[in-house]
């Protein structure tokens, strides 16, 4: 992983094609709600599917707390439509399917030589893509558990919702 | 612009800023969707629409617009909103949505469009499930294609139109 994709670092304002082939930005998608940022290898992976289940539950929560996830991998848009549909995701897919961020940040994992994808990374961001605690997941155990994206979640939300503890008057 | 007024009127309106005559499908005229101002006060017979999807420049579009029957009113928490909205963004295809609101709480309707004719959708309009929809197609100047919600949040921003984001 790049040495600079650290907490309190800004994150790139990635430009990717989205999963029905639409030009998407990293901030827009992020439209002023904190971001889980997955960065995945691709369908193939057990770890990966192991890891969108939990992703799945934590999509019931962030659908009503306001917050986004966004999943990457260098898989063509037409592909992770199918998985997307297939896991009952109902947040944006972005495709690298050129390979351009996958160098820029350093998180190709060079191991898979068939498939070369991305380095499973997680990035809880800022609306303002300020980067709140990054997570390495080559091994499983590196990747963060819904509690510790929870707690991310919470202390994004705190920092920026000024209600938080509203005065109820 | 977030938000602004949104509405079907049987006649062109001078103080709108972007309208457009409406067809049905065998071609009639449909009246005038058209979109006012948001500090021009409310227009009656208005509701709110997400102002990413007006453009006074925009192209045709085939549209699919659900409206409350007269009387009738189902909140936005509604698990039947809930559902449609989750829905769409299990769906391709479509160049726009919105829903509609009228108050801070109620829904108040949704507006679907598409460049492309007869889309998948054309016959299982999501909002369709919670009040009537007529299918009519929009002449150029109102529309705008605009990239499908971030996904996955479902609620409204502080009473905003379903998709548009963030708090005041």
């Amino acid at each position: 992983m790049r040495e600079d994709l650290k907490a309190g670092a800004t994150f790139p304002d990635v430009k990717l094609l989205d999963h029905s082939g639409n030009v998407r930005s990293l901030s827009e998608l992020a439209g002023g709600d904190p971001v889980v940022v997955h960065f995945y290898r691709g369908w193939f992976c057990p770890k990966e599917r192991r890891f969108f289940a939990g992703l799945l539950e934590l999509q019931a929560e962030a659908e009503v707390a306001y917050s986004r996830i966004v999943s990457i991998s260098v898989e063509p848009p037409e592909v992770q439509a199918a998985y997307r549909a297939g896991l009952g995701a109902r947040w944006t897919f972005l495709s690298d399917e050129h390979r351009v961020y996958v160098e820029e940040l350093e998180l190709l994992e060079a191991a898979d030589t068939v498939h070369r994808p991305f380095l499973p990374t997680v990035f809880t961001l800022y609306p303002d893509l300020r980067i709140c605690r990054a997570y390495g997941g080559n091994w499983y155990w590196g990747r963060p558990t819904l509690e510790e994206l929870r707690a991310d979640m919470r202390t994004i939300s705190k920092e920026i919702r000024s209600d938080w503890e509203p005065s109820g008057k | 612009m977030r938000w602004c007024w949104f509405g079907l009127a049987e006649d062109v309106s001078e103080d709108a800023f972007a309208s457009a005559a409406a067809r049905d499908l065998q071609g009639e005229p449909a009246g005038y969707l058209a979109a006012w101002d948001p500090d021009a006060g409310h227009p009656k017979g208005t509701a709110r629409i997400s102002g990413a999807v007006i453009d006074p420049s925009g192209p045709e579009m085939a549209v699919s617009l659900v409206l409350p029957p007269s009387g009738v009113q189902v909140l936005f928490d509604d698990p039947a909103v809930v559902a449609a909205t989750q829905a769409v963004y299990e769906r391709p295809g479509v160049s726009f949505v919105t829903t509609l609101t009228t108050d801070p709480v109620h829904f108040g309707g949704a507006v679907t469009g598409t460049t492309a004719p007869w889309p998948g959708w054309w016959s299982d309009d999501p909002f369709e499930r919670i009040f009537p929809a007529r299918r009519l197609l929009v002449e150029p100047g109102l529309f705008n294609a605009v990239a499908p919600p971030a996904g996955p949040v479902h609620q409204r921003y502080a009473g905003l139109p379903w998709p548009a984001e963030g708090f005041e």
